[in-house]
């Protein structure tokens, strides 16, 4: 366990000169001053450019007629690793399996993703989205037709005529 | 077999390369599971006969020109069995192949995902992508009557159900029809299994998802559940279940093998009856003081407040004892009669009995018994008088009456009016709900249910069995043979019971007819009483 110890040997007092340190350093600024890099945005009116891969929150995807494509599965809650999803399941008037409550606690959430990669018919996804912003913090749980509200664009966390990335 | 005296009970055969010896008459499947080998199996059931035809058991046999079915192909001396041959596995393969021509592969939306040996088996040893491009055929579902949907496109034609109604329940009420294809198992015209008392069965046999009960449809994940050891609280012919709950609530009940009791069989009348372990609304605090004096204490106070007033009562005692108590809490209660300084005047349970029994012709040792509470029998041998109407009522007159000390052990005042106990000395009441007849009551004691503690019950056949804790009590609820067993300890100046195998152990020391039994003899299988006891 022995610490190898660097000594540094600073110059004497008196003898040195910064000015090799300033003129390089203003040298970055003038480079700036005349070829300017733009970092920043003017959020909101513009808007950034999402990774492909980016993960946000929720979104249902629903039938033409509106029902929730979700069939209560159970997967998502079961994969789930921070448990964040509350899923009770039901049968509707048609006899099709269907959540009756569909809940995800967005706070809780890690965004990993697997609630989308496990779902068997591709009903619940993780969305290019990141304006969350509420007045309180019980409306981050997101209940059914909130997420079937949800309109924005949703992840492709694989290619889907890759499905296993070969 | 058995006619030949000179042969061995035993045989020794070779499977997977690992010497086996089993007693003569052991089927290849059988012999295969004792050293840990499962054959896949559909229609073969150990409760059914064996028709062979499911043709997924197939085993190479060294010697036999094709493959055996293992399910009904007997061990015999010498034997070579391959189950995990090349030849097997391509069979079987081929086997699940052909299942899944028409299996819809709906386990996302199918109840029996998660348990469904279909899965199983084509999820270890099944082809990864399927070859069919023809159409599936559908059936859709039929509703079978009773508790029972049949799902027809799900069914791998192993007719279980069909042997079961017709060898274990007696009443062929389901067949196959049409063939090849297109066949599905059926009822007979109109004559649905509604009414048929152990039709709930074949959805436990049900390799697959094709027979589902209709009270747990999505109800819950296979995997979501919690299994509990336990004893069906329905009737006191104690059959072995197992609680499945989830999110502390039961969910449903399973019955779980002992071929001393129920074999692999409950009836559906203990099966359906369970919603009441889920009922909200307990109650939640011990609380002291008659009428309007009523207040919540917490434990510490209300037992002391309590032990000053046990040991200074006047007057004989009566106890009321529940049969849905376990064997650890009624005799607690006897117990603390004895402790007081009174006479126990009398000590009654009541029991809502079923005009007849109900048994089950295939397995004569289960039967629906007429008590439909779980302790009937225990509660008389811990020396409870049976008092009441056969609708478990009525039969408490002389205690609501009565003048002395009243001990209620359980919900044993549903049906009494607000007056009840009015002149009594003292009125204690261990109870899981608050009820208008407690109002009179000095202390009220929340109480854990069966569901809640563990404990044991004593069987019509005169047997002790054992059930474990499943669910979570609410916050105060205590077990009843613990505050019980606190009571009778404080009044003897000894150390209160700590467990309930301690307060098994006080009561079998107490009961002859529980002599020289121990919580391990009892085990999770039950142990017979000691017989002159029981019918002495």
């Amino acid at each position: 366990m022995a610490i190898s110890v660097k000594v540094m040997r600073r110059p004497e007092a008196g003898r040195t000169s910064y000015m090799r340190a300033t003129l390089k350093g203003m040298s970055l600024t003038f480079r700036h001053m005349i070829r300017p890099t733009k970092v920043t945005l003017e959020y909101p009116e513009e808007q950034p450019e999402l990774s492909p891969r980016w993960r946000g929150t929720h979104r249902m995807e629903v039938h033409a007629d509106g029902r929730p494509k979700c069939v209560a599965c159970g997967l998502c809650p079961t994969v789930c690793p921070a448990n964040c999803i509350r899923l009770v399941g039901g049968e509707d008037d048609q006899g099709n399996r269907y959540p009756i409550v569909y809940e995800i606690d967005e706070f809780r959430c890690i965004f990993c993703g697997m609630c989308q990669e496990v779902c068997p018919v591709e009903a619940i996804h993780v969305g290019q989205h990141f304006e969350n912003a509420e007045y309180g913090r019980e409306r981050f749980v997101y209940d059914l037709d909130r997420l079937m509200e949800q309109d924005h664009p949703v992840t492709l966390l694989w290619d889907p005529s890759d499905p296993r990335s070969e | 077999m058995a006619d030949n005296g000179r042969k061995a009970e035993t045989v020794t055969l070779t499977i997977d390369g690992q010497e086996v010896t089993v007693p003569r008459g052991t089927s290849l499947l059988h012999a295969a599971e004792s050293m840990g080998t499962e054959v896949p199996h559909y229609c073969y059931h150990p409760g059914l006969s064996a028709p062979a035809q499911c043709r997924i058991c197939l085993v190479e046999v060294e010697g036999a020109p094709k493959l055996q079915p293992s399910c009904v192909t007997m061990a015999a001396d010498g034997q070579v069995v391959h189950t995990d041959s090349t030849a097997a596995k391509r069979m079987r393969q081929g086997v699940l192949e052909f299942y899944l021509v028409n299996h819809p592969l709906d386990c996302p939306i199918c109840d029996m995902s998660g348990e469904c040996k279909l899965q199983d088996y084509v999820f270890d040893e099944g082809r990864e992508q399927g070859r069919g491009r023809e159409p599936k055929r559908i059936f859709g579902r039929d509703d079978f009557g009773g508790d029972v949907l049949y799902y027809g496109d799900r069914c791998v034609m192993c007719t279980r159900c069909v042997r079961f109604m017709d060898e274990v329940a007696r009443d062929s009420r389901l067949t196959v029809v049409e063939r090849g294809s297109r066949a599905v198992i059926d009822t007979f015209f109109d004559r649905g299994l509604e009414g048929a008392a152990f039709a709930g069965n074949v959805v436990d046999i049900c390799p697959v998802g094709a027979l589902v009960s209709k009270d747990f449809l999505h109800k819950a994940r296979a995997w979501d559940l919690d299994h509990t050891p336990s004893i069906c609280p329905n009737c006191s012919h104690g059959c072995n279940i197992e609680l499945h709950t989830r999110d502390n609530l039961v969910q449903r009940l399973k019955p779980r093998e002992n071929q001393e009791v129920n074999g692999h069989w409950m009836c559906d009348y203990g099966r359906a009856n369970y919603e009441w372990m889920n009922r909200p609304g307990r109650l939640e605090a011990p609380s002291v003081g008659r009428g309007s004096d009523r207040r919540a204490a917490d434990w510490r106070e209300a037992l002391e407040l309590l032990f000053g007033r046990l040991s200074a009562a006047e007057g004989d005692v009566a106890l009321v004892g529940s049969a849905g108590c376990s064997n650890e809490a009624l005799a607690a209660l006897a117990a603390l009669g004895d402790e007081m300084p009174g006479r126990v005047a009398q000590s009654v349970f009541r029991s809502p009995r079923a005009p007849d029994e109900v048994p089950l012709p295939g397995f004569p040792l289960l039967v629906r018994r007429r008590d439909l509470v779980p302790n009937a029998d225990g509660a008389a041998l811990l020396g409870f008088e049976r008092a009441g109407s056969d609708d478990g009522e009525g039969g408490l007159e002389e205690v609501a009456e009565y003048g002395g000390v009243v001990i209620v052990l359980g919900d044993e005042l549903a049906d009494q009016g607000e007056d009840f106990g009015a002149n009594n000395s003292l009125f204690v009441y261990l109870g899981t709900f608050d009820s208008a007849a407690a109002a009179n009551a000095d202390f009220v004691l929340p109480i854990t249910t069966f569901a809640e503690e563990e404990g044991s019950f004593v069987n019509a056949q005169g047997r002790v069995q054992r059930f474990q804790q499943g669910l979570r009590p609410p916050d105060s609820a205590r077990p009843a043979w613990l505050v019980l067993g606190a009571l009778v300890a404080a009044l003897r100046g000894e150390e209160t019971p700590g467990s309930a195998p301690e307060a098994f152990a006080r009561l079998a020391a107490a009961h002859p007819a529980f002599e020289g039994l121990t919580w391990e003899a009892v085990g999770d299988r039950g142990a017979a009483l000691v017989a002159e006891a029981v019918h002495g």
